[in-house]
C-alpha cells in the first residue's frame, strides 16, 4: 500500500532536480517563460479542481489572481517583510476570500455561479483602482528592502514556481487518493448519488473552492513577485481565466494530467505565433478562441478524453 | 433638482440597459443558453453601424439602425445554424458556455486585430445633441428616444409571443423542444429565428450605444455583464421584470457616477450582488 | 396496401438492443394494439415509429413510402401524430394554444378545433385556461385533440390510461370509438390488456424488446396473452 501510494508520485524528484539545475542553462528570458507555464499549470489545475471536481465552473478566478498579488505587495509596503516569508499569507488571503463569498455564491448554479464570481472579481477590481493606498490604476511596485540578495531573486522566482507548479500537480494526485478526494470524485460524477451515501455535497464543494482559491492567490502572487510589478488591469485581467479554462478545456477536465497537457499546449502556441512567426500576440487568443468553440462540440472531455478508447471513455465520463 | 436629472438621466439609461438584456433574455428563455459573447454583438453592432455610417454618409444616422439590425439577424441566424444548434443539442449544460465564450475571445481579440483598438463613436449629428424639457429638467432627445424604442421593442415582442403562431410555436419549443418535433416542428429552426432576434437586438442597441459613448473591442465584457445582471434583477422569464430590471440598473449607475466619480459600473455591480443574496429571483420572481 | 409496415427493425440504445427483429402491418382504419410490461420496448418501438429515434436495421414503410431514418418533423407532416406518454402539454401555452400547435402540419382533414370542441365540449370552456390547470383526464383529451388537429393518417397513443381514474378512463375510450374511423388507424400501447383487446383489430406482444404474440384479437385468447405478457 506504502509503495503504490508514492510511487506515482516519483516523477516529482527527476523534476526537482531538473528545477534546481535548470538556471545554469536557462537565461533569464526563458526562465520568466518557464515560471510563467508553471505557474499557469499550478493556475489551472485549481481551476480544474474546482470545475472538473467540485462541478462548479468560475469565469472570475482572476479574482483570485489579483487577491493574492495586492495581498503580497501590500503587505511588502506595510511590514517591509521579505516577500519570501509572506507568500503563504497571500494563499490564506485567496482561501480568507474564498470562504466569505461562498455562502452567497453558491446558491447560484452553472452560468449564474460562473458569472456572479464574475462579476465579484470586477468589483474587486474597480475597488481596488479607487484605493490609493494600492497604488490605484497606477499600480504599485514591489517593495524589495527586505531582500539581502538581489541577485538571487530571479533564481527565487523561478524556483518558487517550480514548487508550485510541482506541488500542485503532486498535492491533486495525493488529495485524489485522500477519502476527500474520493468524494469530490463522487460529486463531480453523480451530485445525487453521493448525497445518497451520505456526502455532504456542499462542504466538499467548499473546501474544493477554498484550496482553489488559496492557491491560485499563491500562484499569482509569485507571478507578479516575478515581474515586481502589479496594476489593477494586469492582475484582475479575465484573460486568466481565459487561459485557465481553455487550457483545462483543451486538456481534459476532470483529470490531473489534463491541465498539463492544456497549458503546455497554451504556451506553445503562444510562443510558435508570437515569437517564431512574429504574428502579434492578438491572434493567438483569436486562435484559442477558435481551438475552445471546436474543442467544446466535438471533444468536450478534452484532448485526453479522446485518446482513451470508448469504453474507457465511458468509465471516466 | 440635480438629483431628478440624475433620477430621470439613469431611466433613459435603463432603457438602453433593459435593450441589452432583452436578447440576452430571449436567448436564455428559449434555448436556456446564457450567451456569453452576447456583449460582444453589442460592440459588433456598434463597429458595423460605424463602418455602415462612414460609407453610406448620405444616410441618416437613425436609419442605418435598420441594417444594422438586419445584419444582426443574419448573424445570429448564421451562428446557431453551424455551431450553438448543435452545442444545444449536446445536452451538457458546459457546452454551450464554453462555446459561447470561446466565441466572445474569438470575437473581441478579432475586432481588435481588425479594427484596431482604440475607442470609437457614431456621431447621431443633430439628433444626438438636441434637447428637449422634462420635468423641468433638460434631457437628450436621443435618450428619450432610445427609451421609447426599448419599451415599443418590448411590448411588440410580447405581442408577436403572445398573439401569433410564431410566437406560440417559441414558447412551445422552449418548453419541450422534442415533443414540438411531433407536431411537424424542427426545433433547430425556432433556435435559429430566435438567435436571430436577439442578435438583432443586441446589434441594434450596441449601435444605439455607439451614438451616447465612445466604444472599444473590449466593451463587451462589461455590456454582457450588465444584460446579465438586467436579467436576474429582473427576474428570469418576465420580459417586463428585464426592463424594470434595466430601469434600476441605470439609475444605480448614474447616481453611483454622481457620488463617485471614477467608480465604473461599480454601483451597478453591487446592486446586483446585494439582488442576488437578497432576492435571488429578481423583482418578477421568475424561476431561478 | 397496409398503411404500415414495420419491417425487422431492431433498435439499439449505444450498445444495448432495446427492439430485436420486430414486424408489424396495419391497415388504413385498423386499431392495433401494443403490449407489454414495463421495459419490454413499447416506448422505444414508437418513438422508433414517430421518428424520435432512428432503428439501426429494419425498414419502416408509411403510407407506401419508405420512411426508415426520417426526423419526427418529417413523419408528422407526411400524417403520423403522437400522444405522447405523460400527456406533454405545453406549459407554457393556454389549452386552445396547446390545441392549435397541432395544426402546424397544416395537413387537410376533417379535424378542426371546432370538431374537437365538438368530442370535447369541457375543453370549449376550459381553452383560455393555461394547460396545467386541467385535471388529468381533461389534460388527455387536450393532447389526443392536439394530435387530431394534425388530421393523421396513423394515430398512436401512448398510455391513455396512465394515472387516470377508472371512470375517466371510460371517458377517454368512448370518445376513443368517436375518433376511429375509415381513415385513421390508431396504434394503441395499453397497460389494461383487456381493455387493448377489447378496443382494437390486432395485437403485438413485446417481451425484452421481441415480438411473442401476435395476431387479430378475436383470435386471441385472454390466457395466451397473459402467457405472452409475462414470457411464460
Amino acid at each position: 500500500m506504502k509503495t503504490s501510494t508514492w510511487f506515482p508520485l516519483a516523477w516529482t524528484l527527476p523534476c526537482a532536480l531538473a528545477a534546481w539545475l535548470a538556471p545554469h542553462w536557462l537565461d533569464a528570458g526563458l526562465m520568466r517563460l518557464a515560471s510563467e507555464v508553471l505557474l499557469a499549470i499550478c493556475m489551472a489545475q485549481m481551476w480544474n479542481l474546482l470545475a472538473g471536481y467540485g462541478g462548479l465552473m468560475s469565469l472570475g478566478h482572476q479574482l483570485f489572481i489579483g487577491v493574492g498579488a495586492y495581498a503580497l505587495f501590500d503587505l511588502a509596503q506595510r511590514t517591509g517583510v521579505s516577500p519570501y516569508w509572506l507568500l503563504p499569507l497571500t494563499s490564506l488571503a485567496g482561501a480568507l476570500c474564498a470562504a466569505l463569498i461562498a455562502p452567497a455564491l453558491f446558491r447560484l448554479r452553472d452560468a449564474y455561479f460562473a458569472i456572479g464570481i464574475w462579476v465579484v472579481a470586477e468589483v474587486v477590481a474597480l475597488l481596488v483602482s479607487k484605493t490609493s493606498a494600492l497604488g490605484g490604476s497606477a499600480g504599485l511596485t514591489l517593495d524589495m528592502s527586505a531582500l539581502e540578495d538581489i541577485e538571487l531573486f530571479g533564481q527565487m522566482s523561478f524556483w518558487l514556481a517550480c514548487a508550485l507548479g510541482i506541488v500542485s500537480v503532486a498535492g491533486l494526485q495525493l488529495l485524489m487518493r485522500s477519502r476527500l478526494g474520493l468524494a469530490m470524485t463522487a460529486v463531480r460524477d453523480n451530485e445525487v448519488a453521493a448525497r445518497s451515501v451520505g456526502i455532504d455535497v456542499q462542504r466538499v464543494r467548499l473546501i474544493a473552492f477554498v484550496i482553489s482559491g488559496g492557491m491560485s492567490a499563491l500562484a499569482g502572487a509569485v507571478y507578479f513577485m516575478g515581474g515586481m510589478f502589479l496594476v489593477p488591469s494586469a492582475a484582475f485581467d479575465v484573460n486568466w481565466v481565459v487561459m485557465m479554462l481553455f487550457a483545462t478545456l483543451i486538456g481534459g477536465i476532470g483529470s490531473i494530467g489534463g491541465p498539463v497537457i492544456g497549458v503546455l499546449i497554451w504556451f506553445g502556441l503562444r510562443e510558435v505565433l508570437a515569437t517564431s512567426l512574429g504574428i502579434s500576440g492578438g491572434w493567438y487568443l483569436i486562435a484559442m478562441g477558435a481551438v475552445a468553440v471546436v474543442v467544446s462540440l466535438y471533444a468536450p472531455r478534452g484532448l485526453l478524453g479522446l485518446r482513451l478508447p470508448a469504453s474507457a471513455r465511458r468509465a471516466a465520463s | 433638482m440635480d438629483w431628478l436629472s440624475t433620477l430621470i438621466n439613469g431611466l433613459l439609461l435603463g432603457g438602453l440597459y433593459a435593450l441589452f438584456g432583452l436578447g440576452l433574455a430571449l436567448v436564455f428563455g428559449v434555448m436556456r443558453v446564457v450567451n456569453l459573447a452576447h456583449g460582444e454583438f453589442i460592440v459588433l453592432g456598434a463597429y458595423a453601424g460605424f463602418f455602415l455610417v462612414g460609407w453610406f454618409s448620405t444616410v441618416p444616422v437613425w436609419a442605418m439602425l435598420i441594417p444594422v439590425v438586419l445584419i444582426g439577424y443574419g448573424f445570429g441566424w448564421l451562428l446557431q445554424a453551424t455551431l450553438l444548434n448543435r452545442a444545444v443539442r449536446s445536452g451538457n449544460v458546459l457546452t454551450p458556455l464554453v462555446l459561447t465564450f470561446g466565441l466572445s475571445v474569438l470575437l473581441r481579440n478579432g475586432m481588435v486585430e481588425l479594427f484596431g483598438a482604440d475607442s470609437r463613436a457614431v456621431d447621431a449629428g443633430a439628433l444626438g445633441s438636441a434637447s428637449m424639457d422634462l420635468l423641468g429638467i433638460s434631457v437628450g432627445v436621443y435618450p428619450v428616444l432610445m427609451l421609447l424604442l426599448a419599451l415599443a421593442l418590448f411590448a411588440s415582442l410580447q405581442w408577436v409571443l403572445q398573439h401569433t403562431e410564431f410566437g406560440r410555436t417559441v414558447r412551445a419549443t422552449a418548453d419541450f423542444p422534442d415533443v414540438v418535433r411531433l407536431m411537424g416542428v424542427k426545433p433547430e429552426r425556432v433556435f435559429c429565428q430566435v438567435m436571430g432576434l436577439a442578435a438583432a437586438f443586441a446589434m441594434g442597441a450596441g449601435y444605439l450605444l455607439a451614438q451616447r459613448t465612445l466604444l472599444t473591442p473590449f466593451s463587451g465584457v462589461e455590456r454582457m455583464l450588465v444584460a446579465f445582471e438586467v436579467v436576474i434583477i429582473g427576474g428570469l422569464g418576465s420580459f417586463w421584470g428585464a426592463i424594470a430590471g434595466g430601469l434600476v440598473l441605470g439609475v444605480a449607475q448614474l447616481f453611483g457616477q454622481r457620488i463617485d466619480s471614477n467608480a465604473g459600473s461599480l454601483y451597478a455591480h453591487l446592486l446586483f450582488l446585494v439582488t442576488l443574496m437578497v432576492r435571488p429571483k429578481g423583482l418578477a420572481g421568475g424561476r431561478a | 396496401m397496409p398503411l404500415l409496415e414495420v419491417d425487422n427493425v431492431n433498435v439499439f440504445y449505444g450498445d444495448f438492443q432495446a427492439i430485436s427483429g420486430v414486424s408489424l402491418a396495419l391497415a388504413a382504419g385498423e386499431v392495433l394494439a401494443l403490449i407489454g410490461a414495463n421495459g419490454a420496448g413499447k416506448t422505444t418501438l414508437l418513438r422508433t415509429l414517430t421518428g424520435l429515434h432512428q432503428p439501426r436495421r429494419g425498414r419502416i414503410r408509411f403510407d407506401g413510402a419508405d420512411v426508415t431514418g426520417l426526423p419526427a418533423e418529417a413523419l408528422a407532416r407526411r400524417g403520423m401524430a403522437m400522444v405522447p406518454e405523460g400527456r406533454m402539454l405545453f406549459p407554457s401555452l393556454t389549452v386552445e394554444e396547446n390545441l392549435q400547435m397541432g395544426t402546424l402540419t397544416r395537413r387537410k382533414g376533417p379535424w378542426t378545433l371546432g370538431a374537437v370542441y365538438e368530442v370535447f365540449p369541457v375543453l370549449k370552456d376550459l381553452r383560455q385556461r393555461n394547460a396545467m390547470q386541467l385535471s388529468g383526464g381533461q389534460q388527455q383529451m387536450v393532447a389526443i385533440g392536439r394530435a387530431l388537429l394534425s388530421n393523421p393518417r396513423l394515430l398512436i397513443c401512448d398510455e391513455l390510461s396512465l394515472g387516470l381514474a377508472p371512470l375517466i378512463v371510460e371517458e377517454i375510450y368512448r370518445t376513443f370509438e368517436r375518433i376511429r374511423g375509415a381513415d385513421l388507424s390508431i396504434v394503441l400501447v395499453e397497460q389494461d390488456v383487456a381493455r387493448a383487446c377489447a378496443v382494437s383489430d390486432q395485437v403485438t406482444c413485446l417481451l425484452k424488446g421481441q415480438v411473442t404474440l401476435q395476431g387479430a384479437s378475436r383470435d386471441i385468447a385472454l390466457a395466451q396473452v397473459t402467457a405472452a405478457y409475462f414470457g411464460e
